[in-house]
């Protein structure tokens, strides 16, 4: 190897895009989708905690404007949203401590963002000429990609 | 010739980590810095053996010692 570099991802990108990260992340962390008028059915909420999606920026458009996505996990419910200035907020709710629900929460902001980094890097790589050589994910549910240039 | 190959690998908490292979040099920063253009804000970048030349190279540190 030549360089070793560790970057943030910044997650900016419309609503429909940002939306399917929180699908993908939602699917991996086995949470369910459910229609905002089911939401809370099975959910008694005994607390609640706002998480900020870090970096992150919906860019405002009319298709996800006051939209949000909720999902839940054995009594846990997750609703995402963005606000008018533009970052993704997750407001977690339950029956779970609130130091539990900081802790899914911020796994599930952990992983919009992994999902988020991993389409967008595939995407533009392939239209950089490179191509997959290697791909699994790990023990630690990290995804590793191998990459070469075309 | 060996062609460029990058290590990507996505924490779960989504931060990522490359590793640039097969290239020395100015080549490799190109590419580091093109990944880091897709990706977002960098917080680390280390160099090392193969970016300074041929792998396998031998690299000499000397001190010389004034003596009075």
């Amino acid at each position: 190897m030549s360089t070793v570099c560790v970057l943030a991802p910044v997650v900016v990108g419309s609503w429909p895009v940002i939306s399917a990260a929180i699908f993908g992340a939602a699917a991996g962390m086995g949470f369910a989708t459910v229609e905002a008028h089911e939401a809370g059915s099975d959910v008694r909420a005994e607390s609640s905690i706002d998480i900020d999606v870090p970096n992150s920026e919906v860019i405002s458009d009319e298709i996800g404007h006051g939209q949000s996505i909720v999902i839940e996990r054995d009594g846990v419910r997750a609703e995402f949203t963005h606000d008018d200035r533009g970052g993704c907020r997750i407001c977690m709710t339950g029956r779970a401590s609130k130091r539990e629900l900081e802790r899914i929460g911020q796994e599930l902001a952990g992983r919009v963002v992994q999902q988020f980094a991993y389409h967008k890097l595939m995407s533009e790589l392939k239209q950089r000429r490179f191509s997959v050589v290697d791909e699994k994910v790990g023990a630690d549910q990290s995804i590793q990609v191998r990459v070469r240039l075309s | 010739m060996k062609k460029p190959e990058i290590d990507i690998s996505i924490d779960k908490d989504g931060q990522v980590r490359i590793k640039v292979h097969g290239v020395s040099g100015e080549e490799c920063l190109k590419l580091t810095d093109a990944i880091r253009e897709i990706v977002g804000i960098e917080v680390s970048r280390q160099l090392t053996t193969e970016y300074y030349g041929t792998p396998g190279g031998v690299r000499i540190d000397a001190q010389v010692q004034q003596r009075n």
